[in-house]
């Protein structure tokens, strides 16, 4: 391991013997980074009516469906989607809401499913963290609610429920959410929006354009992916 | 271990052919020149068009230029943040001085897994390093699982484009080599039933195969987070499913925090594949319990990068985030495809980072393979001046060239001495004008023009007609209209 250790030390001396100023650490390398210029749009500019309409305009031209509802009405629509998917077995993280959970159906919650178990499953059904309007991407930060990374890949079937109050209309809102901390008040909802150290960022079903630059849907993860979302009030 | 089997010769830039001479096959192959032209015209058509409903798209490019030039410029401190975070996570990070280093470190790794197979996530740096060969010459088959790596793969072929690696092959092209690799004999050409067949011929080996390798679109100094953007899924399969996971990433590719991202992110997908967001990103951190690979292993790569860093006018060359636009828009990329430029990192990027790793020693003709017309430059993300360390390289070429002791026997170096004492006296100029006209006036046909040169004067009469030299030169024919006309007059008449 001895010429590794030296090549760690090689490395890092070359790299800053190369650059003029070797004295430099994290504090000063802070107060230059926060000169650097952020003029891009940080803020959106749409209604919140727009913002959603955006969202559900994108994620539908990525062939997802899109369905919206109320909080109330949310176990009946989730029931409803369960059905005219015509599948039976379904995964989902180990703390989804119970009512969600429709009846009718063999669920398999995750307290520690096996690969196997997740793959014979037909779908899955979790929460998400935010969603960005303007790309049309679901955000997953793989909480209790959202599921282990191997839950909302191996299933073929994803229906994905989100709040509207999650979502933000450009991706640096996102961010700006992620940097909150979270305070007495936050809901367990707030608490999953600090720096994720599992994300998943999905901007429509899996695809390629490797051949011949022709989009084909579905090479590896969920073809077929569903969003209900769900209007606060009312 | 000593050099891998050269089953890659065509890219590794020290066996290469210069560019000039590499090109020729590609100029020949109709097909070839049609499946890349098709396939740039689809990318270039998608990114104009998302580019242009972005209106903050300068805005965003210089964020990303200065956040990358800030990086870079405290890289050290960067790299040993991200060592620290990513090791507090679970992770384990290993330092390569060269590709050897980190083909052994990796192979090192895998034996401590005891692996015979490994699947793999798309990783130009494991092709810059030679990757697969070494495994296979050392008993570990690597599975690629992007499907444009599948078809090179089991095509044995070569990848001609860092984002769409297989952009040079047709469908056609595609079912024959599926249905000869996988036994699939009544395959279709249709993409879906091809896209079909590659999922069903993986989907075992993900969920057999317990250790995977990937490369990093980006490392995160301050979570110590690793950043992979992909389209298919592969990526996560390998991301998620095995027990051991290692991933190969240049030191270049560190960014000081996560909410770089939001830069980043809308930049890459725009300019790789036209989209507004790659369908799939995944971020993860060490290692995190009961969720994904509990082994995580990071090799982080010089290969040459220090020597570029050190170097103010060179250093943008690290600032690439590898999203393949240069080589979408480039004129000379768009006749010639990626494989004339004898490494994995071809187009206008490939032209500037290929001869610095090879630390000037090999790849000494692509400097020239550009038209210097600056597109890349227009497009680039991160305002990368290609043209600007072009002109650099070119500079040391000609610096190189004038240190070579067979240079006397050049008959180009003596045409250019000759010049040089020609220009720098008006009477031997005009002397040697006189001559010329002569000269010239041998091979000048008919109609004015000159079809053939011999000897040096044949490299610009091998492609193009050169017009004779006119009987009076401006010069003579000013003199001769004697003192009534005078310059204002010429011009506009301001009476």
């Amino acid at each position: 391991m001895s010429a590794i250790v030296q090549s760690r030390k090689m490395i890092l001396d070359r790299v800053r013997a190369a650059i003029q100023h070797p004295g430099k650490d994290l504090a000063d390398a802070a107060v230059e980074y926060s000169a650097l210029p952020h003029n891009y749009t940080r803020r959106g500019s749409l209604s919140t009516a727009a913002r959603l309409q955006l969202l559900i305009d994108r994620l539908r031209e990525y062939d997802a469906e899109v369905l919206e509802c109320n909080a109330g009405e949310l176990p009946a629509v989730i029931a409803a989607q369960l059905a005219a998917s015509g599948r039976h077995t379904f995964v989902a993280p180990a703390r989804l809401p119970a009512d969600w959970l429709a009846p009718g159906y063999e669920w398999r919650l995750d307290h520690g499913l096996n690969t196997a178990e997740i793959e014979e499953a037909e779908g899955v059904v979790t929460a998400a963290s935010c969603a960005v309007a303007d790309s049309g991407t679901i955000v997953i930060h793989h909480t209790a609610a959202e599921g282990r990374r191997v839950l909302t890949l191996l299933p073929d079937w994803h229906l994905c429920i989100l709040r509207a109050s999650q979502v933000v209309e450009v991706l640096p809102e996102y961010f700006d959410r992620c940097r909150q901390q979270p305070n007495s008040h936050s809901s367990e909802e707030d608490l999953s929006m600090v720096t994720p150290a599992l994300a998943t960022y999905i901007s429509g079903p899996s695809a390629t354009a490797d051949i011949e630059m022709t989009r084909i849907k579905g090479v590896h993860g969920p073809r077929f992916l569903h969003v209900i979302l769900v209007r606060e009030q009312g | 271990m000593s050099r891998p089997a050269a089953t890659h010769p065509v890219l590794d830039p020290t066996l290469a052919p210069p560019f000039p001479q590499a090109v020729l096959p590609v100029l020949r192959n109709p097909q070839l020149r049609k499946n890349v032209a098709h396939a740039i015209d689809v990318i270039q058509a998608k990114r104009a068009s998302l580019v242009a409903e972005k209106t903050d798209w300068q805005e965003l490019r210089s964020a990303a230029s200065a956040i990358r030039t800030h990086a870079l410029e405290n890289l050290g401190t960067y790299l040993e943040q991200f060592e620290t975070r990513c090791t507090a996570a679970g992770g384990t990070v290993h330092w390569a001085a060269d590709a050897a280093q980190a083909r052994q470190i990796i192979l090192d790794l895998l034996r401590q897994e005891k692996a015979s197979e490994v699947i793999k996530i798309k990783t130009m740096t494991s092709a810059e390093i030679q990757l697969n060969p070494f495994l296979e010459a050392n008993g570990v088959h690597a599975f690629e699982t992007d499907l444009a790596e599948i078809i090179l793969q089991l095509g044995e072929g070569e990848p001609s484009h860092i984002v769409v690696p297989a952009l040079h092959v047709n469908r056609s092209q595609v079912r024959e080599i599926f249905a000869r690799t996988m036994g699939l004999k009544d395959l279709s050409d249709d993409p879906k039933v091809l896209t079909n067949a590659a999922r069903t011929y993986l989907r075992k080996k993900f969920l057999t195969i317990p250790t995977a390798i990937s490369g990093a679109n980006f490392l995160i100094a301050e979570t110590g987070g690793v950043v992979v953007v992909e389209s298919e899924g592969n990526g996560r399969m390998c991301l998620t499913l095995p027990q051991t996971m290692i991933t190969l990433a240049g030191i270049e590719k560190v960014l000081p925090r996560f909410q770089e991202l939001e830069v980043m992110l809308q930049l890459l997908a725009r300019s790789a594949t036209g989209e507004r967001m790659n369908p799939y990103t995944s971020i993860w951190t060490g290692v995190t319990p009961g969720d994904g690979p509990q082994k995580f292993h990071v090799v982080l790569l010089d290969n040459g990068r220090s020597s570029i860093l050190a170097r103010s006018k060179h250093r943008q060359t690290l600032k690439c985030i590898r999203c393949a636009a240069c080589m979408n828009t480039c004129p000379v990329y768009r006749q010639t495809g990626g494989h004339a430029y004898g490494s994995v990192y071809p187009g206008p990027i490939g032209a500037i980072l290929t001869p610095q790793l090879m630390q000037m020693h090999h790849a000494q003709s692509l400097p020239y393979a550009s038209s210097l017309c600056g597109a890349c430059y227009e497009v680039c993300p991160v305002k990368i001046n290609i043209p600007e360390v072009l002109l650099e390289l070119r500079a040391e070429v000609i610096d190189q060239e004038r240190n070579q002791p067979g240079r006397a026997l050049d008959p180009m170096y003596w045409g250019l001495r000759i010049a040089n004492v020609l220009f720098s006296r008006a009477w031997i100029f005009h002397t040697a004008q006189w001559f010329g006209r002569i000269g010239l006036g041998l091979f000048t046909r008919k109609d004015g023009w000159i079809h053939s040169l011999p000897s040096v004067g044949g490299k610009w009469t091998q492609t193009r007609d050169l017009r004779g030299l006119p009987n009076q030169t401006f010069h003579s024919w000013w003199a001769s209209r004697g003192p009534q006309s005078n310059g204002v007059e010429l011009i506009g008449g301001t009476k």
